[in-house]
């Protein structure tokens, strides 16, 4: 038998999990009636049952190393099929946002982010006046260093490429060094949890695990087992294809105009409409934004989640980011094509938003509810390697006794119900 | 009076279809020479009452009905001043056996001359008079004794309330806050008795005795003489029926050590815990600092087969409320709760959902390991299987033992079974009856000046203890009765209870003793033989003084003189013909029910000869649940074996042997006995009927081997009245058996 574990409730913890979405976190009677319903949970660490009784009695460390909180997609199976409303499914979601503020580096930047009040401040303001201090240190740089030729594009005059560059890599370098930190930590202490639970050795190694966590995300097969919100899964696939083209294209056009010439090929950039990166971006550009309203409209038609500010910060940053790109593209057709050059100052204006906007989601991403790329992506390539997913290690046989079970809780919540 | 017999016969029911009611009604007049003999198609209706009430007008006075089963048309075949036998003719012969079939007839032809034999020879039974006095006593005046008394003197009866201590409410009077009573069973509620103290100290009704103790009852139900020890001085008063309302104590925590308690200073019972709460500020009693940390070991010494089996009910409530309690006094305050289960039934679901909202008050099934200081009087509870998947150590500043309810009774039984023990050490005669007794001495020292009510019964000062030590007599059909008539237990004496059921209690023992009063002043039985105006009769010149009655009355009815002749008390008897079955002198019988009537009806079935092949059997059944077996099975048209033959009987308990004998000389085949489950939980009436019968059958097997015959031929079984498919399998089997040991060979 382990040794004993001596407690050290945190109420203070549970009151943090309560207010940030958790509100029925304390329901829980520990029936395990959501280990049962989730269909994403493992037979060999079942959750989110023990994720339930952790956060009753505000065992924190153990949370923050648990890499199943993870595992969930907030699908809500389990909340609709509680019998006694705890609500696990937006209780994680609760753990989750401590998760990201905890593992976050430096720690108070994580607190500081979610806070709803620090909101414009920290998305509008402060990237404003680092934008602004850019532009006004812009011609004594050009003077200091030798950059060639300004690009002639309508908003490079305005922001030129090398001080976006400049700009954005070096702050959202910082922020990769956050993340690194980040999952360094997450990693080490999910090791250090498994350790103390003699789990055994890693079942798969690290490359493997990246690679089969990868094929899963491309094709968000976990997603598709949950049943309750089925339709999530396609705004979340929408809205991570849309993101994924547009960072592509990004990181091309960035090759274009500064890698092309050094081979000794022209630069394309500005691309044309019909240019496979401008179709790609477009395309990506409406799946983003088409995503993200249907993610908006569903969880406000969907009362089955608990939506919180952490949540619809983000999604509502991505969508601003999707809607100014677009302006900013159309002013820059209407000028260039129409000649509408009265729109020009307006134009320079939506850019500015836009790119203040990139910030809050490129900066902030290893502190807010964007975090989610990360520590889950780490989270499922833990579970790959330290064996939890396997279905050589399931508690429940193969075969149909999933659909079974799922009957029978139905079945038991049926006559609850009656 | 000379009897005029008259049989009737109904043909309504399949009766007439299925049987030569002519050769029924010539077995009637000719062979049992009944005076009158009639049929009637629908006997139940107002033309066949009609003929049945002309007939009695005209001297008819031993009614002999065959018809349905006597549970059915009961009011509609009774007639003032006769007494109607029934012959179920319906559910017993037709309902369940081959129509228009030599057997069934012949069934139907015994039955009929039972019913005619016993008609010959039952009498209505006369009327006993007694003074009856309906003053209520009710020893103990906690919640449910003020209850109990507060209902009764509402009712128009005089109470009299007796409480052990200086002041009324008991209990529920010591403590600050309650789990609520009241929708919707979330909030903490005050406790405030003084309404209810008040109410019943100013009822003209209700005289209170405080400080006072029993010191003794005599009597019986209607005429109980009570002496009562009041701070000195003492009171005697008569009254007629007694609630004992006396409450509970708590499980001993001293043997508790594994949970720290005695050794540990900061480790306390839930009661020290009201204790504390009561003084307004929770510190701990080591060094009187604020306990902000406190842990909740749920049933300590509860649900143990160590200590209490049972589960008392309200721990988990009281734990809750204590936690809350504590998390009210100082919002920095942190409960954790280890518990086995967490039973809040009912609607108080409702308040431990609230209790775990409050994220202070943490929550885990556990079993608790034990309990350790770990220097300045804090502690540490280890706890294992707990929902955390692991062994848990929690720190605590204080620990609660959520420790359960012993009742506050005496073991009447033991009691009586020291005081014999002493007098026989006493008396100092040497030989292995010494021994035995000082060990008994020694075994029950514990029970010496126990007893409570101070009965002066032959068979002890109080109730007789039932299972896990409560003096309830029928758990689960008949609730506030108990082994003795007109003393009904009420709250937490009976079971386990809070104080709203305890409430309840006290106004259901309140009405019982009240119906027991009216009963009795009319000669009547109570419960379960209710309103039977029969009593046994004692022949004593014949008495040997073998002290069996006395002994084997499961209600304590009878007394003895010096000599151990019985001193029957006729309305502590509730009727069930236990000691007509003890007698070995057959001394004892009913007006209604007696040996000789009983075996009467045996004598009475024709025995075909042996080279017929026709086996007969008798059934002797429990008229309480095995009878009503069998008329569900006719009901459900189940078939049995004709060959049997039914006697209802009060009780198993009541069989006499002689009735077996007289079976067997008469040329039966076997005998089936058929009564109620017993043991523990048993569902006998009467409590032992079928253990009884075992006994004696021990002695039944050892005659039928004295006589040569086969110890098969008599059978005992314990059927629950549910069980009607399972009575016929019963006596197929029997049949069959029966059939391959061979006939009876003193046919």
């Amino acid at each position: 038998m382990s040794e004993a574990l001596l407690l050290k409730p945190d109420r203070k913890f549970v009151e943090e999990i309560v207010a940030s979405g958790g509100d029925d976190l304390k329901k829980c009677f520990q029936c395990a009636t959501c280990s049962v319903a989730c269909e994403v949970s493992t037979g060999r660490t079942p959750f989110p049952r023990k994720e339930m009784i952790w956060a009753q009695w505000g065992l924190k460390d153990r949370l923050m190393a648990d890499p199943d909180i993870w595992l969930c997609h907030q699908c809500n199976d389990c909340s609709k099929k509680c019998p006694r409303g705890a609500r696990p499914g937006d209780v994680l979601a609760a753990v989750r946002k401590q998760a990201v503020q905890y593992h976050s580096a430096p720690r108070f930047l994580g607190n500081l982010v979610n806070r709803t009040k620090y909101f414009p401040l920290l998305y509008l303001a402060l990237p404003a006046i680092l934008l602004a201090l850019a532009l006004t240190i812009r011609e004594p740089l050009e003077q200091i260093l030798p950059l060639g030729e300004p690009h002639e594009a309508l908003y490079a005059a305005f922001f030129p490429h090398w001080l976006l560059i400049g700009f954005y890599a070096s702050f959202t370098g910082l922020a990769f060094i956050g993340a690194v930190v980040g999952v360094v930590r997450f990693w080490r202490s999910m090791r250090v949890a498994d350790a103390a639970s003699d789990s055994g050795p890693p079942a798969l190694g690290v490359v493997p695990s990246v690679v089969r966590t990868l094929r899963s995300i491309l094709f968000h097969d976990k997603f598709a087992k949950c049943t309750d919100q089925a339709s999530r899964r396609w705004t979340h696939l929408l809205a991570f294809y849309g993101f994924v083209a547009l960072f592509v294209v990004t990181i091309w056009a960035t090759i274009d105009l500064y890698l092309m010439p050094v081979f000794g090929v022209d630069s394309l950039y500005p691309f044309d409409l019909l240019h496979p990166m401008k179709l790609v971006a477009n395309v990506g550009g409406v799946v983003l934004v088409v995503g993200c309203v249907k993610a908006i409209t569903d969880r406000r038609r969907s009362e089955s989640s608990a939506t919180t500010a952490f949540d619809s910060l983000f999604v509502w940053l991505l969508l601003g980011v999707g809607v100014t790109g677009f302006l900013t593209e159309v002013f820059r057709l209407a000028i260039e094509g129409a000649g509408q050059s009265g729109l020009t100052s307006t134009a320079y204006f939506t850019y500015f938003v836009h790119l203040v906007l990139v910030f809050g989601l490129l900066v902030y991403l290893p502190y807010s509810k964007f975090a989610h790329l990360i520590y889950r992506t780490v989270a499922l390539v833990y579970a790959e390697h330290s064996g939890r997913n396997s279905d050589g290690r399931q508690l429940l046989p193969a075969g149909d006794s999933r659909p079974q079970l799922e009957s029978h809780a139905d079945k038991a919540l049926e006559a609850a119900n009656a | 009076m000379e009897k005029k017999v008259a049989v009737y016969i109904c043909k309504g029911c399949d009766i007439g279809a299925s049987l030569d009611v002519g050769a029924l009604s010539k077995v009637a007049t000719d062979e049992c020479n009944a005076a009158i003999c009639r049929d009637h198609e629908c006997l139940c209706g107002d033309a066949g009452r009609e003929m049945i009430k002309q007939d009695v007008r005209e001297g008819a006075n031993a009614l002999v009905v065959a018809a349905c089963s006597p549970r059915f048309m009961t009011d509609v075949f009774m007639f003032d001043g006769c007494r109607t036998e029934r012959v179920n003719l319906r559910e017993h012969v037709v309902w369940s056996h081959e129509p228009n079939d030599e057997d069934t007839q012949m069934l139907a032809d015994d039955y009929l001359r039972m019913g005619v034999a016993r008609a010959k020879k039952a009498e209505v039974p006369d009327s006993f008079e007694a003074e009856i006095n309906k003053t209520v006593l009710v020893v103990g005046g906690g919640v449910t004794g003020m209850t109990a008394a507060l209902d009764a003197a509402g009712a128009g009866y005089e109470v009299v309330l007796v409480e052990r201590e200086e002041e009324l409410g008991g209990w529920a009077g010591k403590f600050k806050y309650r789990f609520p009573l009241s929708a919707p069973y979330r909030e903490l509620e005050l406790v405030d008795l003084k309404p209810r103290i008040e109410a019943v100290e100013s009822n003209e009704r209700i005289k209170v005795y405080k400080g006072a103790t029993v010191g003794r009852i005599d009597g019986q139900p209607g005429q109980f003489d009570v002496a009562v020890k009041a701070n000195g001085s003492s009171a005697e008063f008569r009254v007629g029926a007694i609630v004992q309302a006396t409450g509970w104590k708590p499980y001993d925590a001293s043997k508790l050590g594994h949970l720290g308690y005695g050794r540990c200073p900061n480790v306390i019972t839930n009661v020290e815990m009201e204790e504390l709460i009561a003084s307004g500020r929770i510190n701990r009693p080591s060094d009187g600092k604020p306990a902000r940390r406190i842990a909740f070991i749920q049933c300590a010494g509860s649900r143990d087969k160590e200590h209490l089996p049972y589960c008392s009910g309200v721990c988990c409530r009281v734990t809750i409320k204590q936690a809350m309690v504590a998390r009210q006094y100082d919002s920095e305050t942190e409960a954790y709760v280890l518990y086995k289960d967490i039973r809040t039934p009912g609607q108080y679901e409702d308040f431990y959902r609230r209790a775990q909202e409050d994220s202070g008050i943490f929550f885990t099934k556990a079993e608790v390991v034990g309990v350790e200081e770990t220097g300045e009087h804090n502690l540490q509870v280890e706890a294992k299987d707990t929902l955390l998947g692991d062994r848990i150590l929690v720190e605590a500043d204080l620990v609660v033992l959520a420790t359960g309810m012993v009742p506050m009774a005496a073991d009447g039984e033991a009691i009586r079974r020291f005081v014999d023990a002493e007098a026989v050490v006493a008396k100092g005669e040497a030989g292995a009856q010494l021994e035995a007794a000082k060990k008994t001495v020694e075994e029950l020292q514990h029970v010496e000046g126990t007893s409570i009510l101070n009965l002066t019964y032959r068979q002890g000062p109080d109730l007789p203890m039932l299972k896990y030590d409560f003096p309830d007599s029928h758990f689960i059909c008949f609730p506030y009765e108990t082994r003795r008539t007109s003393i009904y237990t009420a709250g937490c004496v009976r079971a386990p209870n809070d104080s709203l059921v305890s409430m309840e209690d006290g106004s259901g023992a309140a009405l019982k003793a009240i119906q027991s009063l009216e009963l009795a002043a009319k000669g009547e039985a109570v419960h379960p033989r209710w309103g039977d105006a029969s009593f046994p009769d004692f022949f004593l010149q014949r008495c040997t003084q073998c002290k069996r009655c006395t002994e084997e009355c499961p209600f304590g009815t009878l007394n003895e003189d010096v000599k151990g002749t019985p001193q029957p008390n006729i309305t502590r008897c509730r009727r069930c013909g236990i000691c007509m079955g003890a007698c070995p002198e057959r001394i004892i019988s009913f007006k209604d029910y007696s040996v000789d009537i009983i075996s009467s009806m045996i004598k009475s079935v024709e025995i075909p000869d042996e080279f017929e092949e026709k086996p007969r059997l008798l059934g002797l059944i429990c008229e309480n649940d095995a009878y009503p077996t069998l008329d569900t099975a006719g009901l459900k048209r189940i078939r049995h074996s004709a060959f049997i033959r039914f006697i209802p009987v009060r009780c198993l308990g009541s069989v006499n042997v002689v009735w077996i004998a007289d079976a067997l000389s008469r040329g039966f085949d076997g005998i089936l006995l058929v009564g109620c489950k017993s043991g523990d939980d048993y569902q006998c009436h009467f409590i032992r009927g079928s253990e009884l019968m075992g006994t004696r059958s021990d002695n039944i097997r050892e005659k039928l081997t004295q006589l040569a015959l086969e110890e098969e031929r008599v059978r005992l079984e314990q059927l629950p009245i549910s069980d009607y498919e399972r009575l016929p399998q019963i006596i197929n089997e029997f049949a069959e058996q029966i059939e391959e040991i061979g006939l009876n060979p003193f046919k």
